[in-house]
């Protein structure tokens, strides 16, 4: 039994999955290591949400929210390294809360790695200008409470220590909150919307991931959200309009190739879907009715 | 007394009461209706988190049996439940600040979620290659579609070829965002006819009578 002849049509149709997965592989891990600074555009969308960082001043209030997993973080961490520079740039009071258990591990990996020399540049310190509270904004409950009664509800931040005498004696209710940043993986947490955004007409800016981003488009549609910033590639646009070059300008390089590489790959498939495999199915359907 | 909390009629009335109090501070302005809205809804949120301890008997008992029958991948529910009691047990016994349990978040759990949610690009890729077949008209319109925000979505293409953003915008922004809205819409619509049901007695197999709905 001879070796079968080479097809590349057939090839085509029938090529075995790893291929992709090797190409996509060397395709993301070369440009990290030999980055290639691709240009890239502004969306329109990253533009409004920078427009949105605007509107502060120094010394607003704004609530922190990280709705995210660590998973997550890895999408969102251009959009929240850079908008949080922004932040610490122009003395805007910080308040995080954390959506989810692994919340944990982004205040180490984003204050405690990521901005700390940014925040030292700055005097950025805890307690004057930022607090963490911790796991503070788990669901809709908690958020109503936070935003209908601030001090009641809440009395200490994420160690146990008392947050009296610090900016958050501002807050009363969700109408002394300048802005909402937001950074999540989903759905987030709706009570943000349900309970501030729509009781008090708190502005309200995201970072979504890609997935999500029809939900928040919807939302962002209706004037819920004000702002929004899109995954990796919104993160990577906002390093360039606040002039702080990050992570995300060096992903962009990997997510061009790896947009291009997939659809080259739909172009094969479909080459060899008309080239061989629809001729196969068609020549089997003759040679059944016979 | 018994008779009273087994009675339908009573809790359908307490369905209905508990109701109204969440539905009508949306359209009058009660504030005592307000609070009361306020307190059931953080009720039923402390009430939701003893879910937690299900989820975790459960999640041992299923593992507990998958090791004993030593059935496919019994090994990794051994590594899973000595994960879970590590992180229970540090969690309760040094609290959520200690190095050693920030130890376990930062190069246990944060590691492993970046590892799953980073390997589904490579099966997300691999299937996107895959379904984009051109079988039919409506498949062609798709993968038009699909190649075209593809193309705008790399961030090179937008520098050099500006003129495919408004195709692509309008894709992702009107049609995307429209079937989006529809999807929501179908879901909000069930939903409401659900509560309906329940209100009026005809769907009460979530308060455990079962059979007993009307038509």
């Amino acid at each position: 039994m001879g070796k079968e002849d080479f097809n590349l049509l057939k090839w085509m149709a029938t090529y075995d999955k790893r291929w992709t997965y090797l190409l996509l592989f060397i395709l993301v891990l070369l440009p990290m290591i030999y980055p290639i600074g691709m240009p890239i555009s502004v969306s329109e969308l990253t533009k409004e949400y920078y427009e949105q960082l605007e509107t502060l001043e120094e010394g607003d209030i704004v609530l922190d929210s990280w709705s995210t997993e660590y998973s997550g973080y890895m999408e969102l961490k251009p959009g929240m390294i850079s908008s949080h520079k922004y932040f610490i740039k122009n003395g805007i009071k910080l308040f995080i809360c954390l959506g989810h258990p692994e919340g944990l591990a982004l205040v180490q990996a984003l204050l405690d790695e990521e901005l700390k020399s940014y925040m030292e540049k700055y005097d950025y310190t805890y307690g004057e200008d930022y607090i963490i509270l911790g796991t503070a904004l788990p669901n809709q409950a908690a958020t109503l409470a936070m935003a209908t009664d601030f001090q009641g509800s809440v009395k200490v931040d994420w160690k146990g220590d008392s947050i009296q005498g610090t900016f958050l004696d501002r807050i009363e209710t969700g109408a002394d909150i300048d802005m909402i940043s937001d950074y999540t993986t989903g759905a987030g947490n709706p009570g943000l919307i349900n309970h501030i955004v729509l009781t008090f007409g708190t502005p309200m800016i995201q970072n979504q991931i890609g997935v999500s981003l029809p939900g928040s488009l919807a939302n962002k549609d209706a004037g819920l959200i004000t702002g929004l910033l899109a995954s990796t590639r919104g993160g990577s646009e906002l390093e360039l309009l606040v002039n702080e070059p990050g992570p995300g300008l060096i992903a962009m390089d990997a997510f061009t190739l790896g947009h291009y590489l997939l659809i080259i790959f739909i172009v094969i498939g479909n080459i060899g879907y008309f080239g061989w495999a629809k001729r196969v199915s068609e020549e089997r359907e003759r040679t059944t009715i016979r | 007394m018994s008779w009273f909390f087994k009675s339908k009629q009573v809790n359908l009335a307490i369905l209905v009461a508990s109701f109204m109090m969440g539905f009508v501070p949306y359209f009058l302005e009660v504030p005592q209706v307000y609070g009361f809205a306020n307190t059931l809804t953080m009720v039923s949120a402390v009430v939701g988190q003893f879910a937690i301890v299900i989820a975790i008997y459960s999640q041992y008992r299923r593992s507990l049996r998958f090791i004993s029958e030593r059935r496919k991948g019994w090994v990794y529910n051994i590594y899973l439940l000595v994960l879970m009691s590590v992180m229970i047990l540090m969690g309760f016994l040094v609290g959520e600040h200690h190095a050693s349990y920030m130890w376990l978040v930062n190069s246990i759990v944060a590691p492993c979620s970046s590892v799953v949610y980073g390997i589904l690009a490579f099966y997300m890729f691999s299937a996107g290659a895959r379904a984009f077949r051109a079988r039919s008209l409506k498949a062609a319109l798709l993968i038009i579609a699909g190649i075209t925000v593809l193309l705008y979505q790399a961030p090179l293409t937008g520098a050099y070829f500006p003129g495919i953003s408004p195709y692509a915008v309008f894709l992702t922004e009107k049609v995307g965002m429209s079937l989006n809205r529809m999807f929501s819409i179908a879901i909000i619509t069930g939903a409401i006819m659900l509560n309906v049901r329940m209100l009026t007695g005809r769907e009460l197999a979530f308060m455990g009578f079962v059979g007993e709905e009307g038509s």
